[in-house]
């Protein structure tokens, strides 16, 4: 039985001009799910309503089986962990940065790092291969540095579910395999539950068990990549005419574009 | 008989000319002449003072002008036939008032006695008074004279005259507050400084036997507290802090000066 | 980890060597200039001599009251650009010293001094200052959440309009008056009330200690307000109450010191340029810096110009300014290298 790490039922929120409503949406106990969508669809929305940035109009959110109001904030860290698209981490070091994750499991009293803290952070500084740069400055990374970085954090919070917002759209191909392969041995081999927001469809098809399309406010489809990324789906979501067939390596769906040109000379070619 | 008529006639004639020469209306932008004005009983010519002016209120004077500026409008309206000003006054003002046909006077701070007392005269001949105003002074001299006798020899106090609280400030040479001391025999700790505002260490270290602190309200007493509390002070010692009367003090007319000094010179020894 | 803590604590050690060597030095100079072995002679021999009557009553009070504002003042302003995460903001751009002056001024130009006592000043400017952060806190708070940036505007302001009404009341009012407002508005560590400096000191004190409860929050806000609640701090709280402690800082010291500008945001600047960031050693440094440059400001301020006194204001004012200057001017020249 798959119990749920997160269920959202019957939510609405958002802003004066924009609105997310009916929100009804599940994710497995370590699965490694992604939320996709095109830009304005309410991504961004959805994320900030999960996290907590955004307050809730009606409906619930359920971590596990405990409603998300009910934790405090310290609880809330304690089991979630947050990776922003963008760190601004200044002029600290990554190993003071990645000890902040200890932060929801200090008393208001406690001044020192326990060596415990030290030692978790190793662990995870390790796992990310971000303990080779501990004493250089968050500053001078490189971007998928500091993601990997910001994924140590995660880590040393110890939570049950990682929450990443678009943690691949800014980096090189190189970057973006690197810090997705991360992710899934973290999802595979500690059972971590991995939620990102993502906007490469290959990327999300090729590493997420889960996906959930989102269009206008509304979840459009829930399931595997299989039965999201449908050529019907992606012509009703994204307004594009795609081919979709399946990666020769890894056999999952992948979309194929083509420009404006090569679709004309098919259509022509169709109409013979 | 007819030989008398072209007499009388040159002396109404003398009298019209003096008395046109003589300013009937005046509006004085400087305390101690308002002051002055008072003192030779001349003050029926006031037709204009400042809000800081020592005027009597039953008097009615209108004010036009306060600590910071001078309302020449108000000024023109009450067709003054002169206006005293002092360096105390904006060189802007006075140069306005120039401009508008306004005769002005200008009369120096006084920085000794001997000024004071020749401001004075000043001030009375022009209200046509300068027999009377010379009287006065010749009389306070008079009694500076006799004030000068009493103070008894040999000893030379060291004196601090403070006119300001926050900041501290004290009295310099080249003020008529360096007569007071001067003249009662004392010695000012200030003597060699241009400039009043001082450190309390300064003070200190100058050690007074005397001290005077000529400020207003509250403050002069809780002065007089703190001063009282360094008990190494010579001041102290001789129980020989004083508070005076800020608005008598530091007044430079004749009268007003020879009886501060008096009041000086009895508390003093 | 460990060489982190051992660094700190050698700061930490040399900050307290150097405020001791202030001390000593503030207590030394002056009109009559007492050899360091002399001090403990004449504290010896106690009461009577002018040069004991120099030294308790009018040196060491001084020297207390500049360890308590200056600390105050850095404390203050390293709290303020904590919270606000802009490092222009010192306790004055709040409005603290616009609402303080505008107190005193209108004690002074009321007279009320000359009615009730000089205490009478530092309770008016206080009042003022208090007012002010009255205001600032109620406007921005209204919305629930409290917005960071709409604080510092409102403040900012807030201080312009107070300094606007403090000049017509300065230019309506007698040249002794404005003696008296320009004097305090320029600062001096001359207070004869010894129960003031008391106060400002135990409140310094207090403060420092106060503040050190809030070291997690203040280091998790380093990432941003959004990400310290993300990691369970509850900034909503944690930025109240350390805006109120700041503003308390700042409005007690202006009260009773008057304005002296530039510790606030000088004093944090250089310490994280040279301790860092992380508000465990930041806090400690900043005040006892704060003191430091205090004590040794007032020296300077003393006996310069000897025997007349300038405004302490002046001498944090230039000399601040021009020692964070060259401390940047290395600090870009450093970064430059590594580039």
């Amino acid at each position: 039985m798959n119990s749920s790490i997160l269920n959202i039922q019957n939510l609405c929120c958002g802003y004066p001009k924009f609105q997310l409503s009916e929100i009804n949406m599940n994710v497995r106990k370590g699965s490694f799910s992604g939320i996709i969508g095109p830009n304005g669809s309410g991504k961004t929305t959805l994320f900030r309503a999960i996290t907590g940035t955004l307050s809730i109009k009606s409906g619930k959110i359920l971590l596990g089986d405990k409603n998300l109001r009910l934790f405090s904030l310290r609880q809330r860290a304690q089991s979630i962990a947050i990776v922003s698209q963008f760190i601004d981490a200044g002029d600290m070091s990554v190993e003071d940065y990645v000890l902040m994750g200890r932060i929801p499991y200090h008393s208001r009293f406690s001044f020192f790092e326990s060596e415990e803290d030290f030692k978790i952070a190793q662990k995870y500084m390790e796992m990310t291969d971000t303990w080779r740069f501990k004493d250089r400055l968050m500053s001078e990374l490189s971007g998928g540095e500091q993601q990997l970085a910001a994924i140590a954090r995660a880590l040393t919070q110890q939570p049950e579910l990682l929450l990443l917002d678009e943690p691949t759209s800014h980096l090189d191909i190189t970057h973006q395999v690197h810090i997705l392969n991360v992710l899934q041995q973290l999802n595979q081999e500690m059972g971590l539950s991995v939620l990102m927001v993502i906007h490469d469809l290959n990327l999300a098809s090729e590493y997420c068990d889960q996906l959930i399309l989102v269009n206008q406010g509304k979840i459009h489809t829930q399931g595997t990549p299989e039965e999201v990324l449908t050529f019907q789906n992606i012509e009703d979501v994204y307004n594009t005419v795609v081919v979709t067939q399946n990666n020769p390596l890894s056999g999952k769906p992948a979309i194929f574009l083509a420009s404006r040109k090569v679709l004309k000379e098919i259509q022509e070619k169709l109409a013979e | 008989m007819k030989k008398i008529y072209p007499f009388v006639l040159l002396l109404i004639v003398c009298q019209l000319i003096t008395q046109a020469q003589e300013a009937k209306r005046i509006i004085s932008l400087v305390p101690w002449v308002t002051k002055s004005l008072y003192l030779m009983g001349e003050q029926s010519r006031l037709v204009g003072c400042t809000s800081y002016c020592p005027v009597e209120a039953s008097d009615h004077i209108p004010v036009v002008a306060n600590a910071m500026s001078v309302n020449i409008e108000k000024t023109l309206t009450l067709k003054p036939d002169v206006v005293i000003a002092s360096s105390l006054n904006k060189p802007e003002t006075i140069d306005n008032l120039r401009k508008l046909g306004i005769k002005v006077v200008l009369q120096p701070y006084p920085k000794s006695f001997v000024e004071i007392c020749a401001y004075f005269i000043q001030i009375g001949e022009l209200v046509g008074q300068g027999a009377k105003a010379k009287d006065i002074v010749d009389q306070q001299k008079v009694r500076l004279a006799k004030l000068k006798a009493r103070v008894p020899a040999g000893k030379n106090p060291k004196v601090f005259i403070q006119i300001g609280a926050k900041p501290l400030f004290c009295a310099v040479p080249e003020t008529f507050m360096e007569d007071f001391i001067q003249f009662s025999g004392g010695k000012n700790i200030a003597e060699a400084l241009k400039l009043g505002s001082v450190t309390r260490e300064y003070v200190l270290k100058q050690n007074p036997d005397v001290i005077f602190i000529v400020t207003m309200g509250i403050v002069a007493e809780e002065e007089k507290n703190t001063w009282q509390s360094y008990q190494a002070l010579s001041a102290t010692k001789n129980k020989k802090i004083f508070i005076l009367d800020a608005d008598k003090t530091c007044s430079p007319t004749p009268i007003l000066f020879v009886d501060a000094l008096e009041e000086m010179i009895k508390l003093m020894y | 980890m460990q060489k982190k803590y051992l660094h700190w604590s050698l700061y930490l050690a040399g900050l307290i060597v150097l405020l001791v060597a202030s001390v000593v030095l503030s207590l030394s100079v002056g009109e009559m200039n007492l050899g360091f072995m002399d001090i403990f002679s004449i504290l010896r021999k106690g009461n009577g001599s002018m040069e004991y009557t120099i030294l308790s009553q009018i040196r060491f009070p001084r020297v207390l009251l500049g360890i308590a504002v200056g600390g105050s003042l850095s404390l203050s302003g390293i709290l303020l650009q904590g919270v606000y995460r802009n490092p222009l903001v010192e306790p004055y751009t709040l409005g603290i010293s616009g609402g303080a002056s505008l107190g005193v001024a209108v004690a002074i130009v009321f007279g009320l001094q000359h009615l009730i006592g000089s205490f009478v000043l530092p309770i008016s400017g206080f009042a003022g200052a208090f007012l002010i952060i009255f205001l600032v806190y109620t406007i921005s708070s209204r919305s629930g959440r409290i917005n960071i940036q709409s604080m510092l505007l409102s403040g900012v302001m807030i201080s312009f309009i107070a300094s606007s009404l403090m000049m017509l009341m300065m230019a309506t009012t007698s040249s002794e008056n404005l003696h008296g407002i320009i004097f305090w508005i320029m600062g001096s560590l001359d207070e004869p009330d010894m129960s003031l400096i008391y106060i400002t000191l135990i409140l310094a004190f207090t403060s420092l200690v106060a503040s050190y409860f809030f070291v997690q929050p203040l280091n998790a806000l380093r990432l941003g307000e959004e990400k310290a609640r993300h990691l369970g701090i509850n900034t909503d709280t944690t930025i109240k109450l350390l805006f109120l402690l700041a503003s308390l800082l700042a409005g007690v010291s202006v009260a009773v010191a008057g304005v002296i500008g530039f510790v606030g945001l000088i004093i944090p600047h250089l310490m994280r340029l040279l301790v860092g960031s992380d508000y465990r050693i930041l806090l400690v440094s900043s005040f006892l810096s704060g003191s430091i440059f205090l004590v040794l400001s007032d020296v300077i301020a003393r006996t310069i110009i000897s025997p007349n006194e300038l405004p302490i204001g002046v001498i944090t004012g230039i000399v601040g300014g021009i020692v964070f200057l060259l401390m940047m001017g290395r600090s870009s020249l450093r970064t430059l290298k590594n580039n």
